[in-house]
């Protein structure tokens, strides 16, 4: 009896030892390469520094500039129009994903090509798409005016990324279009992992579509959807070529990103830009808090 | 299947969806494919020309004419690559440390981990170049590979993570009970399970390696060492957008990316066939 | 038990086999890179790193070629940026900031000069160029390369932007070339309908730099400006409202539907297909705007930006690019910079490039040159556009009285906010940023 219980204590400390050895590699690439600019990043933002002014000395100014970020009314309108654009285009992307994964998982002829060819809107260079997407969206020759115009919904021509509204469907468009293949492909990964023997036992049991859905498929893939959700979210929140392409922050679409690149690249603020920049890190983190609730036992417990 | 009435209607409509839905995501490319075989006139006539009345090649000969793009090519392949495989074997093994050994800190390892790509890039692309430069990787691909690994990093550990939590228990002590190393258990017996969800994972980094742009601009300054997303930034020129050649040459780099998916969608149906989770 | 340490020893082995093949494949790669660093050089030549964007790229390097090849002192090797104003700067900014040295020489928008030169990053190039080589430049791109009394960069090649028209439209109408806004608006009303043209007027106003450029043309064509002599802002002025309502009145009335979203390409599109009367673009437009897929050939005149009711005199917005020499590299180097960019500055590399590029040079003697004359006839008449062209205002903090502008008068274009109340905002904003 003792001697087994030794050998599980000691079964524990080895498994232990062995998990920190193999996590190791990613520990050491991690901390080489990514630490310092984050820390650097953290530093400048606690001071007053302006690259055209050298003259200041960039002085130590503690937290100033991210009190500042509170009193900056465009920076506030910032975090709520990409809050928006996060929550609008991952909720979207997230569900036609999903009905994606869905149906690649299934066995039908031709999937294969489907589901490469779904794979293509993300293959697509994103410097390239942008601007494809911009051309689509043009008010004389793009494409979507002209597919409105031929099917008669629309008559006149039409200048979508001039107006507020029209430039986030715009973008939302662009977005979904583009990511949803992303969260399709990992949903249906996690699908992958569910054992047919699953479904057929379901069936046996006289479960219909909609049931076998909502307890076996569900269920399974809940923890990689979430996963692919939490990606999705932290990458939407942080948009920005697509913005600084197509409507260069106009009509009311100014992220966070395109706004802290614009004090950092173009005021050559680096002090208010890093700070900005730190604060978009935090908004993340506590995206990523939320989902580690839900998520973080079922993913690190087995 | 299983009900003959209606069966047929089922199966249409199923397939109208499979085509509307793939319709609509395949448009835009598509339309991409015309204007790269349209005559020059024809590109941004007014309304919109579908057909093309000619067929021309030229586009695709200037991509590889005025550029060096089969370097470009070339470059975003191995970085790609690199970047894929080295993230899918440290984080596989980190991930499986992470999902089914036991030890304290977890969370907080997962946590930390993910922070590390959470910083917006525009921040810490000065001091990375510095960095890189220091250590005198700037156009080399390794001074690319390094920091696409901050971003492919995290996420091939967080999706494996899962992927190996879904596992069934017990796999371990059964496999210590047989006397089987620790090494041995993961090589041999965990990697394989995880097969399709390596190949999704795989496919994620290397596309978002491929498409990264900003990065491969600021570190890669000598011609020859460019990546495709920057080689063709560099089309355009003061009073010219050749959207042809650009067209043309987003062709040229999707079609081989859906190829070699479709080749390796193959092994993998293949390998959930015979490799599946099986208890 | 025996057994058992084996086991950790081969799982412990793994991992580190794991951990070599990283570090092994970054060190091999990393060996790789110090034959691509080093130069290939042979003795005391000094190698140059000048980096520029593709907008000029071809016959810039067949310049730089040229040069290599004229002496063998110094090795001047090219970096091409991608053709986006912003992107250029980006890259210049990530490398200066950090005091980096890897490039020397920089073809810099006009428009960020100041800017550069107060963060300390521009070598003073007074001792290269002497007052000889300025003298014989256009004074306005002189003025524009000195920051606090020193010339900061050389004037490379200047832009102005000009108002191009279809002749066939105006023949048809049986009309003069108009001098006025009101001018061309009581001809645009006509125009519609003639030879496929549908709008009147076109131009760039989406948000962006674009923008600029072409609202304080509205602005000093009507007797206003953006600063007073001693640079406080005079935006709300009476003519600056008049002038703003001006370019309202032609994007509601005049433009395309979709000018609030374009910058130079997609305004040039649909000139080029025939179906504006005018536009006003940058100078370079006239031999594009002729070339394969334009439905326009030979049917382009160019004449001088039109005046607004209280305006005397057109003044275009001068753009163009200038050479800088980074601050932080040695004087052997400087030195070298100086003697590249006295070649490329001197009057019959400056007739070249303007061959090969139709970059309006800034040498005023090549504005005379016979051969030039006969390649661009139409450089007659704009030596004068760009003599009367006016700089938008030099000072650190253009970036955000830029993006003030750029907004402000956005949102006045697109009917969001009148046009008075967007101004007295500019006005406000632009206060602010000269405390």
């Amino acid at each position: 009896m003792s001697e087994k219980k030794k050998k599980t204590s000691s079964i524990m400390k080895t498994e232990a030892r062995d998990a920190w050895i193999m996590m190791t590699p990613a520990i050491l690439v991690l901390l080489a390469i990514a630490v310092y600019p984050i820390l650097r990043t953290l530093w400048i933002s606690l001071h007053e520094m302006v690259l055209t002014d050298p003259g200041s000395g960039y002085p130590f100014i503690g937290f100033q500039n991210y009190l500042n970020i509170f009193k900056d009314e465009r920076a506030i309108t910032a975090i709520i129009f990409t809050l928006k654009f996060t929550v609008t285009t991952v909720v979207l992307e997230f569900l036609i994903g999903f009905a994606a994964a869905l149906i690649m998982n299934k066995p039908f002829r031709g999937k294969g090509i489907v589901r490469a060819a779904i794979l293509i809107p993300w293959a697509i260079p994103t410097s390239v798409s942008a601007l494809m997407w911009k051309f689509i969206y043009n008010d004389q020759y793009g494409l979507f005016i002209d597919i409105l115009m031929r099917l008669g919904i629309i008559e006149k021509y039409q200048a979508w990324l001039s107006t507020s509204s029209g430039s986030f469907m715009a973008l939302v468009i662009t977005d979904v279009w583009k990511t949803a293949p992303y969260m399709a492909l990992l949903i249906l990964a996690g699908l992958q992992m569910v054992p047919e023997e699953l479904y057929e036992a379901a069936k046996i049991d006289g479960a219909n579509v909609f049931q076998r859905f909502f307890y076996v498929t569900l269920p399974t893939v809940k923890t990689t959807a979430l996963v692919a959700l939490l990606f999705r979210t932290l990458d939407a929140f942080r948009v920005f070529d697509l913005i600084s392409v197509m409507t260069g922050g106009a009509n009311g679409t100014e992220s966070v990103s395109v706004y802290a690149y614009n004090h950092l690249m173009k005021f050559l603020d680096f002090g208010y830009g890093s700070a900005m920049a730190v604060m978009i890190f935090i908004i993340v983190f506590i995206i990523s808090l939320i989902y580690m609730r839900v998520l973080g036992d079922q993913i690190t417990d087995m | 299947m299983q009900k003959k009435n209606g069966s047929i209607i089922t199966k249409i409509l199923f397939y109208l969806f499979v085509i509307v839905f793939v319709g609509i995501i395949v448009l835009p490319f598509f339309w991409q494919f015309l204007t790269s075989i349209k005559p020059m006139a024809e590109i941004s006539a007014i309304p919109a020309k579908w057909i093309p009345s000619s067929v021309h090649g030229q586009f695709y000969v200037n991509v590889f004419e005025k550029h060096p793009f089969a370097r470009y090519l070339i470059n975003s392949f191995i970085v790609a690559t690199t970047t894929t495989l080295l993230s899918i074997l440290i984080g596989a093994s980190a991930a499986y440390a992470l999902a089914r050994l036991r030890f304290k800190g977890k969370k907080i390892m997962l946590m930390a981990i993910l922070s590390i790509s959470m910083f917006p890039t525009i921040a810490t692309l000065s001091p990375i170049y510095l960095l890189l430069k220091d250590l005198r990787l700037l156009n080399t691909y390794a001074g690319l590979v390094i920091p696409y690994i901050t971003f492919a990093l995290p996420l091939s550990i967080w999706l494996l993570t899962n992927f190996f939590a879904q596992l069934p228990k017990g796999f371990e002590e059964a496999a210590a009970i047989d006397g089987c190393s620790r090494a041995r258990v993961f090589f041999q017996i965990m990697l394989p399970l995880i097969k399709p969800a390596i190949f999704s994972v795989g496919l994620i980094v290397f596309i978002n390696a491929w498409n990264e742009y900003i990065y491969a601009l600021t570190f890669m300054t000598n011609d020859l060492m460019r990546t495709v997303p920057v080689g063709i930034s560099l089309f355009p020129s003061n009073y010219e957008l050749p959207w042809g050649d650009m067209a043309a040459a987003t062709v040229v780099v999707t079609v081989p990316l859906i190829i070699l998916v479709l080749i390796f969608q193959k092994k993998i149906i293949a390998g959930l066939t015979t490799g599946g989770v099986k208890e | 038990m025996k057994k058992r340490t084996w086991k950790r020893a081969a799982a412990l082995a793994a991992s580190a086999v794991m951990a070599f093949s990283l570090a092994g494949c970054g060190g091999s790669n990393g060996s790789g890179s110090g034959s691509t660093d080093a130069t290939s050089d042979g003795g005391e030549k000094i190698t140059l790193n000048f980096s520029f964007d593709q907008g000029v790229g071809e016959p810039t390097q067949k310049i730089v070629d040229k040069f290599n090849e004229s002496q063998d002192k110094i090795e001047v090797n090219t970096v091409i940026l991608p053709q986006d104003a912003n992107t250029v700067h980006d890259d210049f900014v990530n490398k200066l900031a950090g005091g980096d040295t890897s490039v020397d020489i920089m073809g810099l928008d006009v428009v960020y000069i100041a800017e550069f030169a107060s963060a300390g990053w521009l070598a003073d190039l007074g001792e290269y160029l002497d007052s000889s080589a300025t003298d014989a430049m256009i004074e306005g791109t002189v003025a524009a390369a000195t920051y606090d009394g020193k010339l900061v960069a050389a004037p490379w090649f200047t832009n102005s932007s000009v108002l191009f028209y279809r002749t066939d439209v105006l023949e048809e109408l049986k009309a003069e070339v108009p001098t006025t806004w009101d001018g061309w608006m009581e001809l645009a009303d006509k125009a519609v309908g003639i030879n496929g043209v549908e709008y009147g007027a076109d131009f760039q106003a989406a948000q962006s730099e674009a923008l600029v450029t072409n609202w304080v043309e509205y602005v000093w064509g009507n007797g206003g400006d953006i600063l007073d002599e001693s640079g406080a802002p005079i935006i709300n002025s009476e003519e600056n409202i008049e002038a703003t309502e001006i370019m309202k009145k032609l994007v509601d009335e005049y433009a395309p539907e979709g000018v609030t979203t374009y910058a130079e390409t997609e305004s040039e599109d649909v000139f080029k297909q025939g179906k504006c009367f005018f536009i006003r673009d940058w100078s370079g437009f006239w031999s594009s705007g002729q070339g394969e897929g334009s439905q326009v050939t030979d049917k382009i005149g160019a004449t001088t930006l039109p005046i607004g009711p209280n305006g005397t005199d057109p003044h275009s917005c001068l753009g163009g690019l200038d050479l800088v020499v980074n601050n932080n590299i040695d004087d052997a180097h400087k030195e070298a910079a100086g003697e590249f960019i006295k070649f490329m500055t001197s009057e019959e590399t400056q007739k070249e490039m303007t061959l090969i590029s139709a970059q309006p040079p800034v040498v005023k003697s090549v504005y005379q040159d016979a051969e030039i004359l006969e390649e661009i006839p139409f450089y007659e008449d704009f030596y004068g556009i760009i003599e009367g062209g006016k700089s938008r205002p030099a000072s650190p903090q253009y970036a955000k009285l830029s993006d003030a502008i750029q907004r402000n008068i956005h949102q006045a274009l697109t009917g969001e906010v009148e046009v008075k109340a967007a101004l007295d905002a500019l006005q406000a904003e632009a206060e602010e940023l000269s405390k």
